[in-house]
């Protein structure tokens, strides 16, 4: 209990260690802390930053999207159109062509039918005449009953 | 395990326990007694014969010193032949040793700091830096210097940790040590007023050094003949505050020093209810001995915030005082 040298020891080596301390302990662990305090309010900051980044992403995308969409129907409805107008022009063409094809033929089949007529008289004619001459060559002359005949082919034609 | 189990009285226990292991300069012609060990008269100055000297006739061996040398005290008229020029081994071995464990944690710790992958000690470490931190930003407002935190955690783990010593049990220490040779023993550094005075000297050298740093040698000076009555009571001024910085150290000192030394009287006051001389054991011995032990539980439980109460004090006081020193002087 008595007060001795004890004292002056222990005084140098509180200094020591309170020198200690504050060169080589408190500094470096201080230090370290605060930079870890700022990293972490950068990475908070940071966060914060790329949360509104992302929320802006998806409005950008959105807009993307939509706008997308409309251009897409914008192109089907064209498309349907020039489909729409490619179909109706074949239809037109067809239609222009049968009844080209139709008239046409029409008009072979009343070339066809003139000649049919055409060659019928005129084989029927022939026929008659040979009849004729066969009946009557003994009696007239072909000459003089060519007009009878005549006038009666033209009554036959009418 | 007391005081029967070395064969002392209770007095003797407790008056050993409270002793530092001393170490210091004995002049020639100083007799010095030791203890003699056996049962009988004739045992005992057959013990002190092996070791050369002399019995006594009751309990000591003695020996007269033939020149004078450094020795270790055996009891208390040895450590008074002393005198200042002493040293407590004890209390040195023990608070150098724990503060060294203190820096040696805490620079590692510095060193091995991670920022992202922190162990559970770096944890720990920068919860006390940053607990620590707090006290010293809330009440040191005076000025701006870099020493105070670095001190005040110094003097809270330092303290912390000599103060746990006085957890471990009385005699777990002491007794193997004497075992061995060692003829005193006292663990806990804080039960000692040299460590204690020491660092309220330190603080209060300090102290001084900030107060005229800060306040110039004349307005220190001023700061102590003219408050605070004013120029025309200087010689009431200056007894009040010199009494007044006298009394910062002096309280420093001695609440650290009384609360941990009543501990420690408690912790032994306990131990000595109990004794392991179970042949001699009684129906109240077994009592007394359960006593002991829950007596000792709660005293120890209670003392865990004893513990960490006066180093948060002695800390918390120091960082006042050195606010207070880099105060300004300001004329009332």
């Amino acid at each position: 209990m008595n007060l001795n040298a004890t004292l002056l020891g222990q005084m140098i080596a509180f200094g020591l260690f309170v020198w200690f301390c504050w060169k080589f302990v408190w500094p470096p662990l201080l230090s370290a802390m605060e930079e870890r305090a700022e990293k972490i309010e950068q990475g908070l900051k940071d966060s914060e930053e790329s949360a509104k980044k992302i929320i802006k992403a998806q409005e950008e995308a959105d807009s993307m999207v939509k706008s997308a969409k409309s251009e897409a129907k914008k192109v089907l409805d064209n498309a349907k159109q020039q489909a729409d107008k490619i179909v109706e022009d074949a239809k037109n063409k067809a239609n222009e062509e049968k009844d080209r094809i139709v008239s046409s033929a029409q008009a072979e089949i009343d070339k066809e039918v003139v000649n049919a007529k055409k060659s019928l008289e005129k084989d029927f004619a022939v026929n008659v005449m040979a009849a004729v001459k066969k009946i009557v060559s003994k009696e007239v002359s072909s000459t003089d009953h060519d007009d009878t005949i005549k006038e009666s082919l033209n009554d036959f034609r009418k | 395990m007391a005081s029967e189990s070395s064969g002392r009285t209770f007095q003797e226990y407790l008056a050993h326990h409270l002793q530092n292991l001393v170490y210091g300069p004995l002049p020639e012609g100083h007799e010095r007694k030791f203890y003699a060990k056996g049962d009988t008269a004739a045992e005992k100055d057959s013990y002190c014969q092996d070791k050369g000297m002399d019995y006594d006739g009751s309990k000591y061996c003695k020996e007269t010193l033939a020149e004078d040398g450094w020795y270790l005290a055996n009891n208390k008229t040895d450590v008074e032949a002393m005198g200042f020029w002493a040293l407590n081994i004890d209390t040195l071995f023990f608070s150098i040793l724990l503060g060294s464990i203190f820096v040696f944690l805490f620079a590692r710790a510095a060193k091995n700091f991670s920022l992202e992958k922190p162990t559970k000690l770096q944890c720990f470490i920068e919860m006390m830096i940053d607990f620590i931190n707090g006290v010293v930003k809330g009440t040191f407002k005076a000025a701006k210097n870099t020493l105070i935190a670095p001190m005040a955690l110094t003097i809270f783990f330092w303290v912390l940790l000599m103060n746990v010593m006085d957890l471990v049990p009385v005699d777990l220490i002491p007794y193997p040590a004497e075992l061995l040779g060692v003829p005193y023993l006292k663990v806990v550094p804080t039960t000692d007023l040299n460590l204690t005075a020491a660092l309220a000297l330190s603080v209060f050298v300090l102290y001084l050094i900030f107060s005229i740093k800060s306040k110039g040698f004349i307005g220190f000076i001023k700061s102590i003949s003219l408050h605070p009555f004013g120029p025309w009571m200087l010689p009431a001024n200056l007894f009040i505050e010199i009494i007044d910085l006298i009394a910062k150290p002096l309280s420093l000192a001695l609440r650290l020093y009384g609360n941990l030394y009543a501990g420690e009287m408690i912790f032994l006051l306990i131990a000595g209810m109990v004794s392991i001389n179970l042949a001699e054991l009684t129906l109240t011995g077994i009592g007394l001995n359960l006593a002991g032990i829950a007596l000792s539980l709660i005293w120890a439980i209670f003392h865990i915030l004893i513990v960490v109460l006066q180093a948060f004090i002695f800390m918390m006081l120091t960082v006042v005082y050195m606010n207070m020193a880099h105060e300004k002087f300001e004329q009332h």
